[in-house]
Formats: C-alpha cells, structure tokens, sequence
C-alpha cells in the first residue's frame, strides 16, 4: 500500500465524517446557526437603531472620558468619516459581527481560563491545542463552518470565535496564577474559604490580565471577521472581498480604511480600561 | 487593661520537637530522624532534604511577647509559619489554646486563624484595590461581620494605631510606617487573643521602626495580647521581647530575657550577638553585685548600711546615677529590707563591658 492510498483513505473518512455530521446533526447546526444569527441580528438592531452621528458622538464620548479629550474628538471624527465614505452601514454590520463574536469568546473563554489558573492538569491539556488552533491559518475554521452551517453570519461567528477564544483564555489563566505569594499568604493566615480566596484575593489580581485578554480576544477577532467577509459574513469584510473580486480598487480601499479606523478606535479604548485595572491593582 | 484576667502562666502555644525538613524526600528523611536521630548534616547528604527548622521547642504564655530572633537562613520565619499551620511540621507537636493544630480539618483551622491568630507580614500585603478601613476591617469581613459592626471595629483599630484620619485613603497613598501600621490594625480588628509578626518592621527606616517597636510593645500590653515576634535585629528583640528564642540554623540556640541572654550567652554564635548591644539597661545590679559577705570580708572599713541604697532590679544606668550622686564608690543592693550585696564601680565596670562578675 503506497502513500497516497493511505491519505486517500484518511481523507475519505474525514469526508465521511462531516457529512455523516452534517446529516445527523443537523437539528443541532439549525438551532446554533440560529441562536448565532438572532444575537448578531440583535446586535446589529441596537446599532442600526441610532443615526451615525449619535453612534460617532457616544464613541467620542468613551474616548474623552477613557483616554483623554483630544482622543475624544478623534474618535468622533474617525467614525464620521466612516459615515463620509458611505459605508456605515457596512461598518456597523463588522462591529456587530465583532462584539457579538467577541462576546461569546469572552463568555466561554474567561471561565475555562479561570478553571486552567486553578488546575495545573487541565492547563497542560489545554496547552496543546491552543497551540494548534494559533498556528493554523485562520481562514481553515472557514471550511467546517461553512459546511455545517452554510454560507453566511453564523459561519462567519462560528471560525471567529474559535479565533478569538485563545488569547481570553491564556491571559485570564496567567492572571489567576499570576497572584503575588504574600497574598495567598494573607488569605491563608486570615482564614479564607476557597471561595473567599478567589472572589476577594486572586480575582481582584487577575483583572489587569483578563482586561488585557479581552483587548487581544477584540483585536484576534477583527482579523478574523474580515477574512470571513468570503463566507458571506456582512459587513467591511464582504466589501473588499467583492471589491476584490471586481477589480475595484477606491472601494477596497476605502473599507480598508474604516477597518483601520474601527480596529483603532476600540482597540484605544479597551486598552485604556485594561490600564485603569491596571493602575487600580497597583 | 485587664491584665488581672489572664493567667501569666497559661501557655497559649506549646511546640514540642518540631522539625520542618523541605525536600522531595522529606518523608523518609523523617522516618530517618525518628528512628535513628540523624542530624541536620546526615540528612541533607543521605536524602538531599534541607532541614528548616530542627527540633524546635518553645512555649508562648498568655499576655506575653516572645522574639524569636535569627539571621535570615536561619528557620525563623520557617518555625512562625508552623504557628498557624502555614507550614506543616514534619514531626512534633504543635499546640495553640490547648488544641493540637496538626489534628484541626480545614475548616476548623479556618475558625482558628480568623478568631485566635492573626498575622502581620513584612511586606504588610494590604489589598490594593481596598481603602484602609476595608483593609482593616478585611479579618471581619471574611467572619461575615455585617458592615456597620466591622467599619465601626475597623475605625477602632485604626484609632489605636494613630490612623484614625485616613480610612478613605488608599494603601499606595500611604508611607511604608503607616502601611505596617495599617496591617497591625487589620490583625488587631479581628481581635485575637495571638499576633504572629513577621519581620513587621525590617523594611522601615531606624527612627519609624522604633518608633512602631515601642507603639507595638505598648499596645500589645495594653490590649493584653500574646505576641509571636520575628526579626533578625537583636536590638529590636531586646526592645519589644519579654523573652526571646535566638536561632541558627533550624536550631534554637537559646531562650530566655534580655538580661539572661545578654548576661549568659549559651555559646560563642550567641555572645558575638551581643557583643555589640549595649548592656547599660539590660544589666541589673542583682548581676553585677558582689555578695554582701565577700564585700564585707574584702573591706571590713566600709560599713554597708551607709552606702546609698537600690533595688537588686536597678539597671547599671540607673546604678552610675546613684554612684554619681553618693561620695563613696559603692552602693548597696536590698531586698525585703536586708543588705543581699553592694555594687562597686568594678562591678559596674564590669557589667558595661559585658563579662560577668561571677568570674
């Protein structure tokens, strides 16, 4: 049996494999694609509820009351430019597609880092495949997706989430751990429960890092929610790709830069929450 | 106040041949100890163990403040640790109000560590995030004291140790004094009847440092606490220790008063401890006198009952004061109305540069 009929054969299974997936789960891919679609589609309404300036004058607000007054006005500026370009609509449909994907890695990725912190087995099990889901071009968690799900939002959510998931979890882990000696001590001499320990001592020290995690989680999935724009997703993404497609250069460029512009303004502003816990902590 | 209540007699920790041997293969170096009496050298070669703390005995009695002073290296914070099972003992027996602490489940260690000991760190490790008053009252909090009772307890503590005015502060705000006072306010809020002090004071500057050696002295007194003091500055032992355990090594070399310490060093690491302390109010005239017979057989002129009088608890200060103040050269030591020895200036000569009179 040479080589090729061996990986002939493993890709057979694999194959197999997804669509036996595909076949029987598919009750379960129907009500994850919809779940998926009606948070994002939920998302986005609050967004699309308000008239770009009010979105562009709350953003400057967050950045004046965060960073400072200057950064302010360039924020409100940077995101009516957005608006100047005609493509807010596009614009929100990424940031919705962001936070909503952000919001579910935050949501399983913050608890498994915590559960990594405290066991030191589940750590070195997880390593590994963290590892791996880092390596591996982005653009792979694509193709199950859009196999199980189809084309469109949720696939799109789906390999984001897989994206962005890593870096919540390795940072609020590194958090846990990270708690200075001397006050596990303290804690230990002042008769803490377990409980007590983590909400009182190792959580109030964590916060730096998880804020940090969330800001990484952020940045890993705007990356990603761009690369999905292939599968359909909606938004800045899908315009370049079209763009793309259509020789289309002014318009590639200009979501190009209301990416930039987007990526900026919530990474600033996340990084200046995450150096407030910072200070605090200090 | 209430000195009266306590019992001076009533041991509040008892540790009976404690040892603590760190090392992967700390059990059966343990057995080894056990059966064979192995020492501390024998144990790290034959089972690369290191030995923290090497059969280690000492009693801390109600209302009492005991130093145990030893350079770093020397097992001191290891044995304080074993006070309030921070640190499991390897062997022996560890005994705090009559209860065994090495038998205690977790959660009756908890109860025991939150009402009975408290501890005060060298690096003061108050809460960041927390202003002072939720720091202090942070031993309460974790009782379950509702707000009002442990603001009001916290406020208290503060009071007591000067800082009654910054309870809104945050510990940054703070000097590194007023930091460790903080943390001796945090241990004093949760009200127990024991205080471990780790090296409280290390990290402060001479003047603070002495500062808090004398506000701590005189609170713990007052407050009728039982104190477990750790440092590795002799001075500051002799300043706040009614007695005082001097370790080397995982061993205790000697336990015992200023005086006794200073007066009878157990050995040569000990007296070249104090070979540099002065000796001026530690040294009483019960120690530097000549016994009223020898004196009365070396001067036969001199009649005793003349010479300016003191007590045998007088200090040498005290005793060059009263030769100052006399015109004769010797002053005589009474107890219960009778002549029991005279001090001459030999002998004060003698109790200054610290060899005894004795010899």
């Amino acid at each position: 049996m040479d080589i090729s009929t061996i990986t002939d054969t493993f890709d057979g299974w694999t194959d197999n494999a997804l669509s036996w997936i595909s076949d029987n789960g598919e009750w379960l891919f129907d009500s994850v694609r919809a779940v998926l679609e009606g948070t994002y589609n939920g998302v986005l309404w609050l967004l699309q509820l308000a008239p770009f300036y009010v979105i562009a004058i709350i953003a400057a607000l967050l950045g004046w009351r965060l960073i400072n007054a200057f950064a302010g006005i360039l924020v409100g500026l940077a995101m009516i430019f957005c608006a100047v370009m005609g493509l807010w609509s596009e614009t929100m449909s990424t940031l919705a597609l962001v936070m909503t994907a952000t919001i579910l890695a935050l949501l399983f990725g913050i608890p498994i880092g915590i559960v990594a912190g405290f066991v030191r087995a589940f750590d070195r099990f997880l390593e590994p495949i963290l590892d791996l889901i880092q390596t591996m071009p982005p653009y792979i968690y694509l193709l199950p997706a859009i196999a199980l799900l189809g084309y469109g939002a949720a696939t799109a959510l789906v390999a984001t989430f897989i994206v962005a998931m890593p870096p919540a979890i390795r940072l609020t882990a590194l958090g846990i751990r990270m708690t200075p000696h001397e006050f596990i001590e303290l804690g230990q001499a002042s008769g803490l429960t377990p409980w007590q320990m983590f909400i009182k001592i190792r959580l109030p020290f964590a916060i730096p890092s998880i804020m940090a995690g969330i800001n990484q989680c952020l940045m890993m999935a705007f990356g990603m929610v761009v690369i999905a724009g292939i599968v359909g997703s909606g938004g800045l993404g899908e315009t370049i790709y079209s763009a793309v497609r259509t020789l289309d250069i002014a318009t590639s460029i200009n979501a190009a830069i209301a990416i930039v512009i987007l990526t900026m303004v919530l990474d600033r502003l996340t990084q200046s929450v995450a150096r407030r816990a910072k200070g605090d902590a200090r | 106040m209430n000195t009266a209540m306590n019992d001076p007699a009533e041991v509040l920790v008892d540790c009976q041949s404690v040892w603590k041997i760190f090392g992967s293969r700390a059990q059966a170096a343990v057995k080894a100890i056990s059966e064979r009496g192995l020492s501390k050298k024998q144990v790290l070669q034959d089972f690369d163990c290191v030995v923290g703390v090497s059969d280690a005995s000492l009693q801390v009695h109600r209302g009492e403040i005991f130093c145990i002073m030893g350079l770093s290296g020397s097992g001191k914070s290891t044995l304080i640790r074993l006070l309030n099972r921070l640190i499991e003992p390897s062997l022996g027996k560890i005994t705090v109000k009559g209860k065994e602490i090495a038998r205690l489940n977790a959660a009756e260690l908890r109860a025991m560590r939150s009402r009975n000991i408290g501890m005060v760190f060298q690096s003061v490790a108050l809460l960041p995030n927390r202003t002072v008053l939720e720091n202090a009252g942070f031993g309460l909090e974790v009782r379950g004291v509702a707000k009002d009772e442990r603001n009001r307890t916290a406020h208290a503590a503060l009071e007591k140790v000067g800082l009654g005015d910054w309870t809104a502060r945050y510990p940054r705000e703070l000097s590194g004094g007023m930091q460790q006072r903080v943390g001796l306010a945090r241990a004093l809020a949760a009200d127990p009847e024991i205080i471990l002090m780790d090296e409280p004071f290390s990290a402060l500057d001479p003047l603070i440092r002495r500062q808090l050696q004398d506000e701590f002295r005189q609170l713990t007194k007052s407050l009728g606490k039982s104190a477990v003091f750790i440092t590795h500055d002799l001075e500051e032992a002799i300043r706040i220790g009614d007695r005082i355990a001097i370790m080397k090594d995982g061993v205790i070399v000697q336990v015992g008063t200023a005086e006794e310490i200073v007066t009878k060093p157990a050995d040569d690491y000990v007296s070249d401890f104090v070979a540099g302390i002065s000796r001026i109010h530690l040294v009483k005239a019960h120690s530097v006198m000549r016994p009223v017979a020898e004196f009365k057989a070396a001067e036969p002129h001199c009649d005793v009952n003349v010479l300016l009088r003191t007590s045998p608890e007088a200090d040498i200060a005290a005793l060059i004061d009263l030769t100052m103040q006399s015109d004769r050269d010797a002053i005589s030591v009474v107890e219960n109305g009778a002549v029991i020895g005279v001090v001459t200036i030999r002998g004060l000569l003698r109790g200054v540069a610290g060899t005894p009179t004795a010899a």
